[in-house]
């Protein structure tokens, strides 16, 4: 016998699992921003750059922690990838401000870009069901915005071969972001 | 059926089953008999477990958690608990809150062997371990999220599958074994500890990238 998952008439269960979704795939990918900016400071310690990326650390850094607390109060799965995003993170920090400061601000670009369209598209999925969490999420894309002008003024367009290399980290961030959400 | 009228008449229903399940079974003569006790349509209470028995020991399932649940609320571990402290008492208070229908226990674990009934065997198991991680205030949100819940489902199997045949006053010796399983853990938990402190006085050698400047 076939158990019918859903009957006609039921309340939508669909509602609470995309909001669990949302927290999932943002929380890992606070947690990968944050590696990215740890992997970047392994590298520049002491380079010119170092303070405005412990900076942009310290404010995700703040957003992990607020969605950490946010994925156990709404008892949401965390990504089953976790190491996977610490690990690709920290490795894209690391790779990147190997190839230089340039390099460095221009990953930081490209990553902010994404997440920065894509708070904005979760805030617009939630309209008025979840007015806090909206708020907190253009939040959050306020200092995405902000991390992507300093970035820019400290030279990131300037490095050869820009939108290549941009658009390929987006690329990655855009797959990991739909992978986030459902594992 | 998901609406909260529904949820609370299957609660019912339930509660009204489990001193018959002794003699019946999870079936459905038990569930209409529990229908005609607690004043529902035999009809409505038919629909309400659209998947017949398997439907019925989900629920069972389910409502043992909640039960669990309210009373660790109603009751608050002491302050200065350990986690595992705290998942120990969740453990007790569950058994305690099955210890009147252990044979209604049994027929449903023998349901749930079945293998048309094995993923819900695993979620319901699932569901436990994850309520029970919860209600101990566990904050994991990185991949202990996942060890925790597979370690306790073991622990948790284990104990239940124990504890049915524990002839001992007052479940003595499904403490003792829930104690010892508790132990192995703890000790596990302590090795990878020694383990991860070791590699990391290891030399890093992303330090030999580091710009010099």
């Amino acid at each position: 016998m076939t158990r019918p998952e859903r009957l006609p008439g039921d309340p939508g269960a669909d509602a609470g699992a995309e909001l669990a979704g949302m927290l999932r795939v943002d929380h890992a990918g606070e947690l990968g921003a944050k590696r990215i900016y740890e992997g970047q400071l392994a590298i520049l310690r002491r380079g010119r750059a170092a303070a405005a990326i412990a900076r942009m650390a310290e404010r995700e850094e703040a957003h992990l922690s607020e969605f950490e607390r946010l994925i156990c109060e709404n008892r949401v799965r965390p990504s089953l990838l976790t190491p996977l995003w610490s690990m690709a993170g920290y490795g894209l920090g690391v790779l990147s401000a190997l190839l230089g400061e340039q390099a460095a601000m221009a990953a930081t670009v490209a990553v902010e870009e994404v997440i920065e369209r894509h708070y904005e598209t979760q805030a617009e999925r939630l309209a008025d069901t979840e007015p806090a969490l909206k708020e907190k999420l253009l939040a959050f894309r306020e200092d995405e915005i902000a991390h992507l002008e300093v970035a820019l003024k400290e030279g990131a367009a300037d490095l050869p071969g820009f939108p290549l290399f941009s658009a390929a980290i987006k690329a990655g961030a855009r797959l990991a972001i739909a992978i986030a959400e459902r594992v | 059926m998901r609406s909260p009228l529904a949820l609370q008449l299957r609660e019912r229903l339930v509660e009204a089953i489990l001193p018959e399940v002794a003699f019946d079974g999870w079936s459905q003569h038990a569930l209409k008999r529990a229908a005609r006790k607690s004043g529902i349509e035999e009809e409505e209470a038919l629909a309400l477990f659209p998947g017949g028995t398997a439907s019925l020991v989900e629920e069972f399932g389910r409502w043992v958690d909640r039960r669990m649940e309210e009373s660790l609320l109603r009751a608050p571990p002491p302050k200065g608990a350990s986690l595992s402290q705290r998942v120990r008492r969740a453990l007790i208070v569950r058994l305690e809150i099955m210890a009147p229908w252990r044979e209604a226990l049994r027929h449903a674990l023998a349901i749930l062997a079945l293998p048309q009934n094995g993923p819900l065997a695993l979620r319901l198991l699932y569901e436990s371990a994850d309520r029970i991680w919860y209600a101990a205030g566990d904050e994991a949100t990185d991949f202990s999220w996942y060890t925790k819940r597979l370690t306790l489902a073991a622990i948790l199997a284990a104990t239940l599958l124990y504890w049915l045949d524990d002839r001992s006053a007052n479940f003595v010796d499904t403490l003792g074994f829930l104690d010892r399983r508790l132990e192995d853990v703890a000790t596990f938990g302590a090795a990878r500890q020694r383990l991860r402190s070791f590699f990391s006085a290891a030399p890093n050698p992303l330090r030999l990238f580091r710009l010099p400047n």
